[in-house]
């Protein structure tokens, strides 16, 4: 038996955070995570974060992870990986299956920070090889370097479904549709965007009839559904495809608490099955705290304030801080939590049909049911103006709590106004010198530059792009719409790399200019 | 246990549905047609029907199914999911082989 | 070819050392460490076992090590989670039928 002053199980961004916290007060903390690398699903996220600085905005996820290790490590910070937590009991007893053997341990208390598992659908022929959770396709290209498949099919439009998609894009595969059931797309209309302007076509209000093979996924069909989610005959579209990929969203992985005997409680709007805690993650069982998913679905950013809560509660719980300097501490962290919980994405409009900004402005309904807002509906957006000249537009058209393009122009051209998820706006009278830095920066690929016109019948729009391989200057394609339509001719004129965009190279196309504000992507021919 | 089932409400026979044969747990594969004929044979409650079926108790303890399971069940009830119990969550959380337990260091 | 070369944002993956292993008593290699069901995959395996009742294929599916759809048998060992399992070098391993290796 071996004591530990806080025992954490997860070490993902929740557990890490916490163990972080409690370490910078001088506890002696023990991290036990059952895989073989810490991070939990951290590494996996290769794109950049929504949010503000303080919530690691414009950052890789998988940098972040790298970040949080390390001040882990040089905090002292115990992780002990391969070590699966197989029991927990109200009296903080923990049993930890580590190798061939089962260890028992002892916490003062104990933070749990499982994180969450993924739902699933099922079709005929779900258990197909090939048929696969999102997360699996992740693991396989993000940590792996392995394709999931050639020719994919994406099965829910929540955040994970559209990121997923898109990664699966820079992988090199072909994502041949994404469908969800309900009317709406889940996830950010802008993630939606950066995936439909390559040519990914959207399906609302369908699902999968059935997934076909005998050994393997050859194919699936997929059904229109109405109101009430019942099929719609003959509205069948077949699509050959390898791979189908599921992203149906995560239910808290919470048994651990259940079996310590916390209060719990079903909640749909946390994802499931949650314990009862209090404002920072305290559960019915003194000195068990819950931190992350496992107390809430919710993103990561979100997790890693969870995480820092609980490791300042656990703090003052043994005596090593007093009541003020938590209360001091947790009023910052509650400011944070607070504004990664506003917009319309905020869990408490989960569900919701939100028809206007809070700016007043009608949202696309396109975007919704599409992925792309009309050319004819981008014009209402404060961020999309027209100016002579190099000149940001702005096509980010939901409230989303996100301000890193703020903070990139220096010439202090972009504002988003008092209000962390009010939509960005070009300032008046503001100069672009066409450094780029707000088109790398914004996590949702939503700015362009662009010169309405060249003077030569001509515009030209730079546009951030991810993939390889990187087209070169001079190379002659194809401008596409915010649908991935072929518009027009368009010449690559420059393709900008620099270690600031981080890994986000700005590629610059020459359009005949009355694709100005309509070529939003490019294609080789 | 579970306080939500009141076992006096009359779920009506078992009538066969065309996705019956629908599997749900895959590790012991048994199909949706199981799990509702396991309700009208009065297993009510998760915990039941996993005793019952077998369901969740595979390699992967219920990771993948036991949400589906408890939609299945909730609806031959006519219950909302949110007010069935989760069924008992015990150690160990993860298959353990039963030569790890043997050499258990305390 | 399924294996990335190079990504965008990732860049070049710094692989381990390449290995033989035998899969079905054919020949495959893939790199030490990775886990098993990478190096199938990169040789184009699809199948890891067959079901008990059912007979039925199954492959990866959750790839984090929780469904065990993806569990074979390596080195005469059943229910191996290749999907979390590093590849040695001259490992055996072998499609799963039910709970033994096919054909046992």
């Amino acid at each position: 038996m071996k004591r530990y002053e806080v025992i954490i199980v997860g070490a993902g961004p929740a557990g890490l955070s916490a163990a972080i916290e409690a370490a910078k007060k001088g506890l002696k903390v023990v991290v036990f995570d059952e895989n073989d690398k810490p991070g939990g699903q951290l590494f996996k996220q290769i794109h950049k974060f929504f949010g503000s600085k303080e919530h690691h905005a414009k950052i890789r996820g998988y940098k972040i992870g790298e970040e949080l290790l390390k001040e882990a490590g040089e905090l002292g910070v115990e992780v002990v990986l391969n070590a699966t937590v197989v029991g927990l009991y109200p009296d903080k007893e923990v049993n930890v299956r580590i190798n061939d053997e089962i260890h028992h341990f002892k916490g003062d208390t104990v933070i749990i920070a499982t994180g969450a598992s993924e739902n699933m659908v099922t079709f005929p022929g779900w258990t197909l090889p090939g048929v696969i959770g999102a997360g699996a396709a992740q693991t396989m290209m993000n940590i792996h370097g392995i394709r999931p498949g050639k020719k994919i099919l994406m099965l829910g439009s929540g955040n994970v479904g559209l990121v997923v998609s898109f990664q699966l894009l820079q992988a090199g595969c072909e994502v041949v549709a994404i469908v969800d059931a309900a009317p709406r797309i889940g996830g950010y209309g802008v993630h939606a965007s950066k995936v439909s302007r390559t040519g990914v076509p959207f399906y609302l209000s369908h699902t999968i009839k059935q997934v076909h093979g005998e050994d393997c996924v050859t194919g699936v069909t997929i059904t229109e559904v109405d109101d009430h989610f019942a099929p719609i005959p003959d509205t069948e579209k077949f699509f050959e495809v390898d791979t189908v990929c599921m992203a149906v969203g995560l239910s808290p992985m919470s048994q651990l608490l259940k079996m310590a005997g916390c209060v719990m409680e079903d909640n749909p709007k946390r994802g499931g099955q949650v314990p009862i805690v209090d404002e920072y993650g305290e559960t019915s069982v003194s000195g068990i705290f819950a931190a992350g998913d496992v107390s809430g679905i919710e993103e990561a950013s979100s997790a890693m304030i969870e995480g820092k809560m609980a490791g300042v509660c656990v703090a003052e719980y043994l005596g090593y801080i007093d009541e003020e300097e938590k209360d001091s501490l947790l009023k910052v962290f509650d400011a944070d939590l607070n504004s990664l919980r506003q917009g319309m994405f905020a869990p408490k409009n989960r569900g919701k049909l939100i028809e206007s900004t809070e700016e007043g402005i009608e949202i696309s309904k396109n975007l919704l049911k599409k992925g792309y807002v009309k050319d004819d509906e981008i014009e209402r957006f404060p961020g999309v103006v027209h100016k002579s000249g190099v000149h940001p537009v702005i096509e980010c058209t939901q409230n989303i709590p996100c301000n890193p393009c703020q903070d990139a122009c220096k010439k202090g051209c972009i504002s988003t106004g008092k209000n962390i998820t009010y939509l960005p706006f070009v300032k008046d009278g503001s100069e672009c010198i066409n450094c780029g830095m707000c088109v790398a920066s914004c996590s949702g690929q939503a700015i362009f530059l662009v010169n309405e016109d060249c003077g030569d019948g001509s515009a030209t729009v730079t546009l951030p792009y991810e993939f390889f391989p990187l087209p070169e200057v001079g190379t002659v394609g194809f401008g596409l719409s915010r649908k991935g339509e072929k518009l027009c001719e368009a010449e690559v004129v420059s393709v900008k790399s620099v270690g600031a965009f981080d890994h986000t190279n700005l590629l610059t196309m020459k359009v005949p200019k009355e694709y100005a504000m309509k070529a939003r992507f490019f294609k080789c021919s | 246990m579970n306080t939500v089932v009141d076992r006096s409400i009359d779920i009506g026979e078992f009538i066969a549905q065309p996705d019956d044969d629908m599997l749900i747990c895959r590790c012991e594969e048994i199909t949706k047609g199981e799990i509702r004929k396991a309700v009208h044979d009065g297993m009510w409650t998760l915990t039941e029907i996993r005793r019952y079926l077998r369901t969740g108790m595979g390699l992967c303890q219920g990771q993948t199914c036991s949400r589906l399971v408890k939609g299945i069940v909730a609806r031959e009830l006519g219950v909302s999911p949110a007010e069935l119990e989760p069924a008992t969550a015990r150690s160990p959380m993860r298959p353990t082989e039963m030569r790890i337990f043997g050499t258990e260091e305390v | 070819m399924s294996r990335i070369s190079e990504h965008p944002i990732l860049g070049k993956k710094e692989e381990g050392r390449e290995v033989e292993f035998t899969f079905d008593g054919q020949k495959m290699k893939g790199f030490e460490n990775e886990p098993i069901a990478i190096a199938l995959k990169a040789n184009g395996v699809m199948i890891h076992r067959y079901t008990k009742k059912e007979h039925k294929p199954r492959g990866l599916f959750c790839a984090i090590g929780r469904c065990t759809d993806c569990v074979m048998v390596v080195d005469g060992k059943p229910n191996i989670r290749t999907c979390v399992t590093p590849l040695k070098e001259g490992m055996v391993v072998n499609t799963q039928d039910g709970v033994k290796a096919v054909g046992m």
